[in-house]
Order: structure tokens, then sequence, then C-alpha cells
């Protein structure tokens, strides 16, 4: 239409809204931002390991979209992928590196004088301390490579002994329950098991909002399955199933013991799979004799005859898959709770098959990397520290002195902060997490970084209260500003690329500990990590045979061409046995590559412990370490807010798109009876108190948290004023689930500012 | 390539901070082996031809599958290159049910495209425009004046203004991506199909929201009567309970003052005030030159709120059917003829050549006053047809025409200060603030009271404005006027005290008209 005198059809606002075709695979794109070229970067905040095609103009990324071409993703994102470049942007990155001055300002320094305080303060605590005071905690946030660099170079270039990372809070507990079950930390499915299976059953997993492309998945199931959530709140993924179980917190333990002990008395059990795969059933059976569904009906508050009825959907002889994340996870008894679904898929066959498995969900974008290679309570490539084999066939591949490796474990994260506590950690180097929002109890926590005689913290941004708290401050780049790889849920590796120039004189972590290495002067140590992909050659000959085997994976290139590889994909040149468990002889897993684009575990029935067997694992269920009481007669929930936040938000709060997407304010979900009862109206106020600390929150009435339990949402920074230090004992992961609180109506009626 | 070779210049650092700041994608590689896939176009979630005659395009959402992703509306950002802060999507939340059945459901939501759009109906430059083959309402960018009487018209919160820009932007369903057989944004981006783009029949969609047999909502409990705008977006899926609510139908959030605007209607409307007083009066020029001013500083004021005023000439196009354009016109004719009386009225100067007849001055005042009248009348309506219920034409006409009255009475006191003016002025007053008061009787108070919201917006946000409020209107419309009539203080003095007073009080009072309004929207999500 042409402009008349009247009428304006177009003009220079009109023409900033064109939109044009994008070429390079893409439709319509902003006209003014249509790219040369696009390059396919797997996403950095969670563990789903979206693919985004990263659209470039003059070599630097002007706007991003889902890649179609990905077999996770399938051309979808969430909103935080859809945003990820939002964050790179933002004007509290740290641009240069900090130190505290004497008045307890950070002041700008260069690289040089942060290196060297850095190095000189290390040094001195080690000398003066001895070896076990300093620690290190690290992150499921960086790719591979870079974690396997701060491992090493922390342990056999600095001698610090403890390493552990935020994936403690996270993956721990299905770590140590696969671990001790399989004989490896080893998720055992594909993606394409949410498509193929007949029963999915969700375990304290709010899937649609904290991982919506795999939600994506389950939609794809063509053979009308029943989803079964369990979980005490009516979350978003309660509502989208075909039937939900509100139990009681953490009364989750019997509930499965229940099932386990109805399908044996049904006889729903595959007796073949048992004898020929498994061992320990017969004292499982023994055990579960009294934990009868009566009895987990009264622990749960479930119905007898709805336990006996979901016992039966599993026992069905259906392919039935288990699904769990943090509501297993993040519990004082997680580990035997996750080992409860994986004994419920191993008594009734559902391992190996299709649309199968006991499938832990993690949380971080590369946690799963971390698990395998960050050499932080695991030796590299899911080894021993213990071990004497697995130390001399590391030092043998990294030619390093065998001595320079330790031969116990790290401390974990908890007894990293416990040490800070006695006194015995002085210095502590904190990588790309936020522990001082995340840990749980905060106030404890808090307290005790002021305890040390150096907190150097390493992250993109100077403002996360981590940062707040450090002595040195290294600015580092951040996901888009550098390369490497990623290891999502399914065992994917995936690549990430550099396709944005860091802030100021931020550097890639990667850097960073060359230059640390230089300055620590240990550089000779790794000559060989010169760069991102040189050291996934080393991790692909650190893998040769162990169950997580990459050394088929030819390079970053393969990877491109490939769309992500999962592990394990082992190459016959490598496979010169110096594993201490052969593979079985009637084994199936792959001696040469598979290029299969979606592949399970355990198709043959082999584990990995010595004997081939799985283990199955059982414990009496325990109270809550913090059961509510007369005086705190609510128990706390936490969890994900939505799917527009990421944990302690230092990048999802940066966009202005996901901070219209959820609330700005810290806010309680209470059940519209309590607040009845007790006087709170909606967004009232509300105070929360626990026996550790208290914070106010709006309330938020509603029926979808239970009578005498209330929900906040982990982001909010006040939350883990709350949360109860206790521990699953196996796993050493925190109990944030369930604490004990008050609620009281704080006494004014909120009033909203003019504005 | 090692990291540190030592036989160069350059530090450790210096390198490391270099190769950290290039950057090497492999552009040739990419770009061919990209070009050789087709963009996904998802042409299944959308009609393979134009809508037919008496048809339109509309969004369908699966509530079903709509579960809280949100992915739609950064998609929708990023493949548009919204402004940073833009968003054309949104996603409310839902919920209700029993403690045995509790409810849950997120609903995103876009411009629903309505066959009779408040937004285009209300536009005072035409900068809307409903496209006649597909029905997709699009906005003219470049004809927009930023009066954003739109986002005050449209009832699901749709045009989005933006302040640097000055002009509203908003969803216009991809219509270019349709053309080419290209999915919306949204529906592209969404992982679970839940939005697609159907055709609909507009005559049907009309009569199913307006002739509603079972007098229920046809649309989302907690909307507004789909009646007013016909959207033509369908929610499928399992049904919405009746008793649902939006997650933040109960927090009272006031909206924008719009400072221009208050300035604006309480001092045109004090302008017509002073003019009518001037009638009565027998030297009506200081009134008229008092009411001339207040009119030229209250149209200026108008200006300021325009995000493009040079472009306002236009403000005639939609004299059929905005009451905006309404209200401009008859303002920009009052101001002429007021300043018109004026200068009858002024002393015969060197530059009128002759005196003009008899009638003329009466004519003109008569002709300013109607004009002046009229505009306050059209003022109302603008607010009227929004639809909200603080803004109903009984409680707009009431406030604006009280405005009037008062300041008439308070201006007629300062030029002319008689017994009469006073007791206008105490008058006026008493009812004004009686019927304001109305807004807090029990009876106002109860669920089934559609104004109930603005009252609890008052109560909890605005308290202490509205103290205020009665505090001015009532020293400045009662005590003052009580104490002129007493003779305590001097007359002047009381009078022009009790014009400023009354004055700020008015202002006040519709400040809280614009900031305790609660619009018509779609479900929102947890307040914050």
């Amino acid at each position: 239409m042409k402009n008349t005198l009247l009428r304006s059809w177009t003009g220079p606002l009109t023409e900033r809204l064109v939109r044009a075709p994008g070429e390079h695979g893409l439709g319509q794109v902003p006209a003014a931002l249509k790219p040369d070229t696009v390059v396919p970067s797997v996403c950095g905040f969670c563990s789903t390991g979206c693919s985004l095609s990263v659209h470039l103009k003059d070599g630097e990324a002007v706007n991003l979209s889902a890649n179609p071409g990905y077999p996770v993703n399938l051309g979808m994102a969430c909103p935080k992928g859809w945003e990820a470049l939002a964050p790179l942007a933002a004007p509290d990155r740290a641009t240069t590196p900090l130190l505290r001055k004497d008045d307890s300002t950070l002041a700008p320094v260069d690289w040089d004088t942060a290196m060297r305080h850095f190095v000189d303060r290390f040094k001195t605590i080690q000398r003066e301390h001895g070896p076990d005071a300093l620690a290190w905690l690290g992150t499921g946030q960086i790719p591979t490579e870079e974690l396997a660099f701060l491992g090493a170079l922390a342990k056999f270039g600095m001698g610090i002994r403890h390493g552990d990372g935020n994936t403690r809070q996270c993956m721990a507990t299905a770590v140590t329950a696969y671990k001790q079950s399989f004989g490896f930390d080893a998720p055992p499915y594909t993606y394409a098991d949410f498509e193929e299976s007949d029963v999915l059953v969700f375990v304290g997993s709010n899937l649609c909002i904290a991982h919506p492309i795999l939600w994506q998945r389950v939609l794809r199931n063509k053979r009308s399955p029943e989803i079964v959530v369990i979980d005490p709140r009516t979350t978003e993924t309660a509502m989208a199933a075909t039937s939900h179980f509100a139990i009681r917190p953490k009364s989750d333990l019997s509930f499965f013991y229940a099932l386990a002990h109805q399908i044996l008395r049904d006889g729903s059990i595959d007796r073949e799979f048992l004898a020929r795969s498994t061992t320990g059933f017969d004292e499982f059976a023994a055990f579960l004799a009294p934990h009868t569904p009566a009895r987990a009906a009264e622990a749960s508050g479930i119905p007898e005859e709805r336990i006996i009825e979901l016992a039966r959907l599993i026992g069905s002889g259906k392919r039935v898959s288990f699904w769990w994340t943090m509501g297993v996870n993040q519990s004082y008894e997680g580990t035997r709770v996750a080992q409860a679904l994986i004994n419920l898929a191993l008594m009734t066959g559902n391992i190996g098959k299709p649309g199968t498995g006991a499938n832990s969900i993690t949380g971080q974008c590369n946690a799963m990397g971390s698990r395998l290679f960050s050499n932080t309570t695991g030796l590299l490539g899911g080894r021993d520290f213990t071990n004497p084999a697995h130390r001399a066939e590391v030092a043998r591949i990294l030619e390093l002195p065998a001595d320079t490796i330790p031969d116990e474990n790290s401390l974990g994260y908890d007894q990293i902060i416990d040490g800070i506590e006695a006194g015995r950690i002085k210095g502590l180097w904190i990588v790309a997490t936020n522990s001082a929002h995340s840990w749980i109890q905060q106030n404890r926590c808090n307290g005790l970084l002021d305890k040390l005689d150096c907190l150097v913290v390493q992250d993109m941004y100077a403002s996360t209260e981590t940062a707040q708290a450090a002595d040195i401050v290294l600015p580092a780049a951040g996901w888009g500003e550098k390369d490497g790889t990623f290891i999502n849920s399914e065992r994917r590796i995936g690549r990430i690329r550099k396709v944005r120039r860091a802030p100021g004189q931020a550097l890639a972590d990667f850097h960073i500990f060359q230059l640390l290495a230089r300055y620590w002067g240990c550089a000779d140590r790794f000559a060989r990590w010169e760069s991102p992909e040189a050291v996934f050659h080393i991790l692909r000959e650190l893998s040769a045979g162990q169950p997580c085997d990459i050394s088929g994976i030819e390079g970053y290139d393969h990877l491109d061409t490939a769309g992500g590889i999962q592990w394990p994909y082992a190459n016959s040149k490598f496979r010169i046995s110096n594993s201490e468990s052969p593979p079985p002889p009637n084994s199936t897993t792959p001696q040469l590559p598979d290029s299969t684009t979606e592949r399970r575990l355990f198709a043959d029935g082999r584990f990995h412990h010595a004997d081939g067997r799985a283990r199955f694992l059982f414990d009496e269920p325990r109270p809550l370490p913090e059961a509510p009481c007369a005086d705190f007669p609510f128990t706390l929930l936490t969890g994900r807010g939505t799917s527009a936040q990421w944990h302690t938000q230092t990048r999802t709060a940066k966009s202005d798109v996901l901070r219209k997407l959820y609330p700005q304010n810290i806010y309680v979900e209470i059940n519209l009876t309590d607040a009845v009862a007790l006087g709170i109206r909606a967004n009232d106020p509300v105070t929360i108190r626990s026996r550790r600390g208290e914070l106010t929150a709006a309330a938020h009435l509603c029926h979808t948290v239970q009578p005498g339990q209330i929900f906040i949402p982990m982001h909010y920074r006040e939350t883990n004023r709350l949360t109860h230090s206790s521990f699953d004992p196996h796993s050493r992961q925190p109990n944030y689930k369930a604490c004990a609180v008050q609620v009281l109506p704080a006494a004014r009626y909120r009033t909203h500012s003019a504005g | 390539m090692t990291v540190f070779p030592p036989e160069t210049d350059e530090t450790p650092i210096d390198r490391l901070l270099r190769r950290q700041q290039t950057l090497d994608t492999p552009v040739a590689r990419f770009s061919k082996e990209q070009a050789e896939l087709e963009a996904p176009r998802f042409r299944e979630l959308i009609p393979l031809t134009a809508p037919a005659p008496g048809r339109q395009y509309a969004f369908e959402v699966d509530l079903d599958k709509c579960t809280g992703c949100k992915a739609c509306v950064a998609a929708c950002h990023s493949l548009n290159g919204l402004d940073e802060e833009e968003t054309w999507r949104d996603v409310g939340l839902l919920h209700g049910g029993t403690a045995r059945e509790p409810y849950l459901q997120t609903v995103t939501t876009a411009c629903h495209h309505c066959t009779d759009p408040a937004c285009l109906n209300g536009c005072p430059v035409n900068a809307y425009e409903k496209d006649p083959a597909t029905g997709i309402v699009s906005h003219l960018d470049d004809q927009c004046i930023g009066c954003q009487y739109c986002v005050l018209k449209c009832p699901y919160e749709v045009p989005k203004y933006s302040k640097s820009l000055g002009i509203v932007r908003k969803c216009d369903m991809c219509h270019g991506r349709l053309a080419e057989g290209e999915a919306p944004a949204c529906v592209q981006a969404c992982p679970n199909e839940a939005i697609r783009i159907t055709t609909v029949d507009t005559a049907e969609e009309a009569a199913r929201h307006r002739n509603s047999a079972s007098g229920g909502s046809t649309f989302l409990p907690g909307t507004v009567d789909p009646g007013y705008t016909v959207p033509t977006t369908r929610y499928t899926g399992r049904p919405v309970p009746a008793d649902a609510r939006a997650a933040d139908a109960d927090t009272p959030r006031p909206e924008h003052a719009h400072w221009p605007l208050v300035l604006m209607l309480v001092l045109t409307q004090g302008s017509v005030g002073v003019l009518a007083a001037a009638l009565a009066m027998v030297d009506p020029l200081p009134a008229l030159a008092l009411s001339a001013g207040l009119c030229l500083v209250g149209l200026k004021a108008s200006l300021f709120h325009l995000g493009k005023p040079f472009k306002a000439w236009r403000a005639f196009l939609g004299l059929t059917h905005s009451w905006l354009s309404r209200e401009i016109i008859v303002f920009g004719a009052y101001f002429p003829l007021l300043l018109g009386a004026l200068l009858l009225a002024s002393p015969p100067a060197a530059w009128i050549p002759f005196a003009p007849p008899g009638f003329v001055f009466p004519a003109t005042m008569g002709a300013a006053l109607a004009a002046g009248l009229a505009g306050v009348f059209c003022s109302a309506m603008i607010y009227h047809d929004t639809r909200r219920p603080f803004w109903k034409l009984h409680r707009s006409a009431a406030k604006f025409f009280g405005t009037a009255w008062i300041l008439g009475a308070a201006g007629a006191l300062v030029v002319a200060p008689s017994l009469p003016a006073a007791l206008l002025l105490i008058a006026g007053t008493l009812a004004k603030l009686a019927c304001e008061a109305r807004h807090f009787h029990p009876d106002a108070l109860g669920p089934d009271k559609p104004a109930v919201g603005s009252t609890r917006v008052i109560l909890c946000c605005l308290l202490r404005v509205h103290a205020n409020r009665l505090l001015l209107g009532a020293a400045g419309g009662i005590l003052l006027p009580l104490l002129f009539l007493a003779g305590a203080v001097p007359a002047a003095v009381a009078a022009v005290l009790a014009f400023g007073l009354c004055l700020s009080a008015e202002t006040t009072e519709r400040y809280l008209y614009l900031r305790a309004v609660v619009p018509f929207k779609m479900p929102g999500g947890i307040a914050s």
C-alpha cells in the first residue's frame, strides 16, 4: 500500500518490524537481523541439551532460533534457550579481575596482579596449613573440557585435595544410586523412550516447566500412554497427567516399597530377567514383606486401592518407564528412593528395552560431563581415586608422575563447608556457582564464607551474592563466548561455540586455567591441554575402555555432523583392555561405533558390576529429619518456579523477556483452607519462619499445595534461609525439599508503592 | 599453536585476551550445510488456503497442551525482532477447583484479532486496519500518534506502548509468514503444538458471543463480556471450570496515572465551568481570560501525552467511530470560539476597525459554551467507551461536569467574589464528594458490584492520595467559601486559596480516577 496524505502505510517505524526470508534453513526472520550464516550450539542452561541455531552476522551472534535438525529438541526451545544471548550483554558482567582492598571494597586490577595474589595467597595457605586447607567448588555449567582442566589442574597441578561441584546439590543422588545398582553412573535411557513407553511414571519431576522440551517428547508418544505423576503438589505436569498421586512429602520410599510388595504378591515379576541379570532379589523380597499397601496408605495419604491399582499398572507387562528429578534427588534418603525406582524397573524387567528404564533426568547443562570428568569425588573418566590401577592408568595417559594423583577421595560439598566451619579449610575457589544463594541453610553458609582467609570467585558476573563476598573475582567468559562440549541427560555429547566476544578482559574459564597453571608453575604438566578440542582428545583417551567410552568420536566436527553422539561410542583402536572389568563375553556394548542416533543401555541385560549383574539396594524408610511439630506445623516444599527461571537467576534475571515471565518478588503458595484458618488473604505478606531463619513473602492462595504444606520457589535468594542442613548419607546431597516452618500473617496489609 | 610461545613479545595474558576476542566460526561450511535444509514451516498447523469470504484467520489454543513453558512468548520476541522489553504474547495462569480436585491451567494469549476490534474503533487516526481478506487486525506504525487510547480500549491488554518509539505496536499474526505458507512465530515455537491458526466464520462468532443463550461466558472466566469486541481466538480442551480465577485476580494494581490526561481533563473542564460562570457576569472579561488560560494549558498538556504530536493533525479521521477523535475536534472548535469571545469582550482596540453587531458576542459565548459542554461530554464518553466499570458514563460524567461546576464556581469567586458563587461552590463540592463517597458504601463493596475492584485499589494502594483528595476538597470547596461568607479572611485571599485548593483537589481526584480503574485483561500470572 502506498502512503497518502492521510494514511501512512509504511515508513521508518513500519520498517523496523519488516521480516525477510532468513535462508540458511531458517524461515522468515527480522530483516535487520538477517544472518550471514547460522551455527549450531547446544544450550547452556539445563541438561535437556537442546541445539540452538545461532544467527551470525559478521561472525558474531545477532539472534538465535531452535535448531530443527537436532534429534533432542526437534526445532524447539524453552524461553531460556530463546533468550540465551540476552544475559551476555548484561551491564553487571565482570569485565576485569577484582581484588578486595584494605577498605574492604572490590577494586579492579589487571590479570597479572589478580593471578599473583591468587597464587601467593593459596600457596601461603598450603604452606602454613597443609594440603587439606584448600578446596574448590565447581559447577555443572561449564564445558567438560574446562571441568576436566579445572579438576586436573587443581589436583594434579596445584595440589588441592578437595573439590566438589554444585552438582552435589542436584545429581549426586542419581550418581550414587546408579553406581551402587548398576556398577557405573549410567543413566540408561534415550529420549526416544518418552515416545515409546506405555506407562510413564514421573516422580518429583515437574517436567512441563523444568524440562519443557522433554514434555514435547511425551506428547509425541503415539501409544496413548498412561502418565502417572507422583508429587505432593498439583503441578503443571500433574494437571497434564492421566493420574496424580499427591503423596505426603517424603513418604515416597514407603510408597514405592508398597508398589514392589504388591507386584511381588501379584507375581508380575520378570523371573527370567531377575535370574539372569540381577542379584539380591530374594533379600529384597524378604524385606518387602511388611511394606504393605495398607502401611504405605497410612504414610502417604493415598488410599490402598489406588496403590494396588498403580502396582498392577506397573506390573501389567506394558512398557513402563520411571523418570525422576529433584523431588527424589534432594532428599535425606534420596539414594534409596532412586533405587526403589530402579528396583521396580529391574523386578518387572523394564530396563534395556524401548520405552522402559529407571531414568534420572538431570539438572544442569553439563552435570553429566561433571559426573564423569570433573575429577572431584571421582577420578577422571568415572574412575576411583582409591583404586591403584585407575590411578596408574590416568597417570600414564596424562604423562604424570603417579604420585601426583591423590589416593583418597575429595571431601563432598557439605564436608568442605564443615571444614570451613571447623577452621580446617582456609582457602576456597568457587567457579561458576552461587553458593551464597543456593547452599542449604544459607545463613550458616554465608557466615562461613567470611571465615576464609581467601575466597576466589570465578564467574560471569561480579554481582552474584557469592562474588560480592570474594577476596578475588576472576571475570569469566560465558556460554556463547567459548568452545567446548556438554553431555546431556541421555548421555549425548554436544558442542558449544564461541559466537560472541567476551566483555572487557573476561576470559574463558579454559584460558583462566591455562593462566593459572603458568602462574602456579605447573604449566609443563599441562602442555597438551592447549585448546578445548585438544582436551577433548585427552578425554577420549581417558574414556577408552570405560563404560563411558567416547574414543570413537573423531573430534568436534564429528559431533556436528552426527547431531551429537551418545556415550558409549567406542573405537576398537583404543580397546586395549586395561579396564578392571573387561566387557562380558556376551556383551552387545558396541565394539565399533554404532551410529544410531538414539541409543539406550543394558539391552543385553549386562550391567557394569564385575559379575555383570544389577544389585537390589534398600533400607527401612526413616522419619523426616525435621518433621512438622506444634511449633513449626507446616512442611516447606521448594522447587522450580517457572520455565523462565534458572537456579539462582544470575543469568535469567538479566533478560527483560524472561523477567516478564515470572513473579519478580518472592511468593509462597498456601492452601486456601490453611489461609482461611490463619486469616491470610490473597497477596498478604506472610512471614515464614524456620528454626534457622525467616522471610516474608506474598501469599498466593491455591488448592495445588495440600493443607499443612507450603511451596516457595528456590530462585529467590531468601528461600534457603529456611532450609535444613540434612543430607543423604550415601550421596551427601542436601535435603532441600522438606523442613518444618511456621506461617504467620505479617502485620501490615501489603501496600503497593505508587508508580 | 602453542599457548605460550616464548619467542613473541606478546605477554601470555595479552595473547589469551586476543584469542578470547577472536571469533573464527566456520562460516562457509555451515552456510552450505544449512542452506540445504528446508526451513520447517509447520504447514499442518495453519490453514491450507486463505479464508473464504465471511471467514477470517484465528488463533486456536488447545489448553490441554498449554503447559506453561512460555516458549511462544520468547520466540515471538526473537523471531519478530521486538525491542528488548517488548512482548506480544503472554502466558497467564488460571487456578481454582477444590481441595480434592485442584485446577491449574496456563493460558497463552496474544491479540485475538477481534471481529469488532475496540482498538480500531477507538483510534482517532485510523492507525488500525482489519484486513478484509484475512481478518488480521494490524497496526500502522507510521500512522500512529502514540495517544494510547487503543491501550485503554483493548480489553485484552494487546497494544503495547513503547516510550522510546512513541507509538504502540502489536501482534500482526505474522501475516507475512502466513502469506508465504509459514506458521506464525508462536505456532512454530510451541513444543506441544498447542497453538494453531484456523479460520472462523465472523458472523457465527459474533452470534455466539453476542447472543449466548446460556448467559454464561463464551470466553475465558474473568474476562470481559466477549460481545464487546468478539475475539476470534478459540480455547479448546477440557472445559475451564466456571469458578476458575486468574492468579492475579486478587491483586489490586494501580494503573498508570497519565499525568497529561489528568491535567487536560481538569483544566478543560475548569475552563468550561468558568466560561459558564462568565455568562452570568456583568463584566465577563476576567472570567473569559481565566477560562482561556485554563484551556490553553490543558490542551497544551494533552500534547505531552502523545508520542508523535506532530502527526496529531490527522485526528479528525476517526470522527465516525472514535470518541477521542470527537473530543479533539470539539475542543479544537471550543478554544477558538473561547478566544473569539475573549476578544469580543475586550475593550475595542485599534485592531478591531468596527464594532461587531450586538448578537455576535452572546452567540460566540453560547457557541463556545455549547462546544465546551460537548467537549466535556466527549471526554466522559472516551472513558465510558472502554467499558471499564469505574469509568461508566454516570461516574465519569458526574466527575467531569462536577469538576466544571466546582472550578467554575471557584473561578467565579476569584474574578467576581459573590455570595452565589460561594454557595454554588459549597453545593458542588458537597455533591461531588457525596458521589465519590458512594464507592465506599457497603452496598458498593459487594462482590457483584462491578467497580469493587477500584474501591479495593483505592483502599489498599491509594488511601493516602484519597485522604488528600478529601482534605483538599473540603478545605477549598467548603471551609474557605464558609470563611469567605463569614468574612473571616479577606475576600480575595479566600477566593484565590479556594480556587487553588479546588484545582489541587480535582487534580487529585482525577489522578485517582485514572489510577484506580481496573482494566479488563486476560488472566495474568502470579502477581509480583
